[in-house]
């Protein structure tokens, strides 16, 4: 009986796991699905098609004309950026404010931990203006500061907490031997974070790879616009044209989608320890 | 050591790039935002100051306080559907163990890795009365006619329904690490005593996850404030103003519209809440921790 019992927990726990895996997933297998078939099979009444003739050719189409390498290849360089100036910036104040003595080291870390309350949309339109007064609009640098910004109370939030967790006594050998603030905090301190380097940087990519709102406010050309873009700019001759519009939806997640499934152990890892202590 | 932890001109030099970040990333554009909403900036050309006609103007705007509004939906949307569902399949898959439980987790987040700009134009298509997944399933269980998924009356639904599925597994792996960390022995104490897994449950997970749930909660309401990507995209605050956020609404002000100034006092409004509503939760959440 109690055996019984027990099994037909197993099952409804499969059943409800399930249930809620089909609703994550089928919008996206519903997208990849018609991305391969022609505009007309959209107005089948099934729930999937199996189509016709697997169109190959509309992934072409939106490679070449959603600009796809030029935007990807932005988004990488940005990201990377974006990302290494966080951590570094990131430790480097840190360890001023938790380590060292100074006066004023408790409201700055303070401060700096607070911009994590601003709403990024209230600054679109000052940082409009102030970008356009210094000549900033369509540069890299419309994109880098305020993702660097935005991402800096965070990754400084997490390394204070990391740093303090390191024992002091390293640091008092390391000045015994003559090693100097500086190397202290590069050759000591940052090889001993890695791990919280590697959330620093997940938690940096997750919140800025993705962002269109101040690279369409800020940018004007597509020189420096990214990955999103290759959604957002692509109507015009495909506007009816809905498998070649569903290809570019589907290309443009694919680059987060597939590096996510690969890493997925140390992403998953990340943003837990990020999201517990943030 | 006391003297090299403590020279001036080091400790400045490290925290110097960080505190430059902070003033021309966010300090200066909050600044900027102060002053041009006591303006009547168009964006273009001379602003004159008008002293506090914008927050005047703001405190009668009936769109702003459908915005908050809709922000209050939305947490709650969140506190109440998106969050109990969370905790208890992290409960669930908690159970599972081996391959199929890193499997599961790594399908519910899927979603989350994925541009708003892709998530926002999908759900476009998936709403779409004509050949829309969601009505097509609708059908597939037997209901005929169609639905107008983002109508007046129901777009903030909709709205809704995409940020729970898009923010499903975010929550999810939160409270899935607050379980893991929970230690066996209670799960022992309650198995002895012969509690079901419901009740072991209610009685053993929820309250010791209450830390982690005061976050997610915080979490939830915050990002109900802050909501804009997703709906600047999907109905852009329309049908008239019945799904307008506080962010997308200064946007449109400003840009749309050509009220800059305006746009700048519902900013700094806004700030202002954002400020509140974070530092009065976590206040309210800690004196409950010491009591």
């Amino acid at each position: 009986m109690k055996k019984n019992n027990r099994n037909i927990a197993k099952v409804f726990m499969w059943i409800v796991l399930l249930i809620v895996a089909v609703i994550q997933l089928f919008p996206l297998i519903w997208l990849v699905d018609f991305s391969l078939g022609s505009s007309n099979e959209m107005f089948t009444n099934g729930l999937l098609i199996i189509p016709e003739k697997i169109r190959w050719d509309n992934y072409g189409k939106a490679f070449v004309d959603g600009n796809f390498l030029h935007y990807f290849r932005n988004s990488v360089l940005i990201n990377t950026l974006a990302v290494v100036l966080v951590v570094i910036i990131s430790i480097m104040a840190a360890f001023a404010c938790q380590r060292m003595k100074w006066k004023m080291s408790g409201l700055v870390s303070t401060v700096l931990v607070m911009g994590m309350m601003i709403p990024i949309h209230a600054t679109l339109l000052p940082n409009y203006k102030i970008y356009h007064m210094l000549h900033l609009t369509d540069t890299i640098w419309a994109l880098l500061i305020p993702y660097a910004a935005f991402s800096l109370p965070q990754g400084m939030f997490l390394m204070t907490g990391f740093i303090q967790s390191i024992p002091m006594e390293l640091e008092e050998a390391a000045v015994v031997d003559g090693c100097g603030i500086y190397r202290i905090v590069f050759q000591i301190i940052t090889p001993l974070l890695r791990p919280s380097i590697a959330t620093v940087a997940i938690m940096t990519f997750l919140n800025n790879w993705n962002e269109f709102m101040m690279a369409s406010t800020y940018l004007s050309s597509p020189k420096w616009k990214t990955l999103p873009f290759s959604v957002l700019e692509f109507t015009g001759e495909y506007s009816s044209n809905y498998a070649v519009q569903f290809a570019v939806m589907a290309l443009t997640a694919a680059p987060a989608v597939i590096v996510y499934i690969i890493l997925n152990k140390h992403i998953t890892k990340g943003v837990a320890m990020g999201a517990v202590k943030g | 050591m006391k003297k090299l932890y403590s020279n001036k001109l080091v400790i400045f030099s490290l925290v110097l790039p960080g505190v430059l970040v902070f003033v021309f990333g966010v300090l200066s554009p909050i600044c900027l935002s102060v002053y041009y909403g006591f303006t009547d900036s168009t964006g273009m050309g001379e602003a004159h100051l008008i002293g506090l006609r914008n927050y005047m103007d703001l405190f009668h705007d009936r769109v702003f306080g459908r915005s908050l509004k809709n922000s209050l939906f939305l947490a709650i949307g969140f506190i109440c559907i998106q969050h109990p569902l969370a905790i208890l399949v992290a409960a669930v898959l908690d159970k599972l163990q081996g391959k199929a439980e890193g499997f599961f987790r790594c399908i519910y987040f899927i979603p989350n890795v994925i541009s708003v700009a892709v998530i926002a134009y999908l759900w476009k298509f998936i709403y779409n009365p004509d050949f829309g997944l969601l009505n097509h399933v609708l059908q597939a269980f037997g209901y005929q006619g169609q639905i107008n998924w983002l109508s007046q009356e129901n777009a903030i639904w909709s709205v809704l329904i995409v940020l729970i599925w898009h923010g499903f597994g975010w929550g999810m792996l939160i409270y899935y690490t607050g379980i893991k960390n929970i230690d066996p022995i209670f799960y022992e104490a309650a198995s002895i005593d012969g509690a079901s897994w419901w009740t072991t449950f209610l009685r053993v997970t929820v309250p010791l996850m209450k830390p982690v749930i005061q976050i997610n909660v915080t979490m939830a309401v915050i990002s109900a404030l802050k909501q804009m990507e997703t709906v600047y995209l999907l109905t852009n605050g329309g049908p008239s103003n019945s799904t307008q956020f506080a962010a997308n609404y200064l946007y449109q002000q400003a840009f749309k519209a050509f009220k800059y100034g305006y746009g700048n006092a519902i900013g700094v409004v806004f700030v202002i809440i954002c400020v509140l509503a974070t530092v009065g939760l976590n206040r309210i959440f800690r004196e409950q921790q010491d009591v």
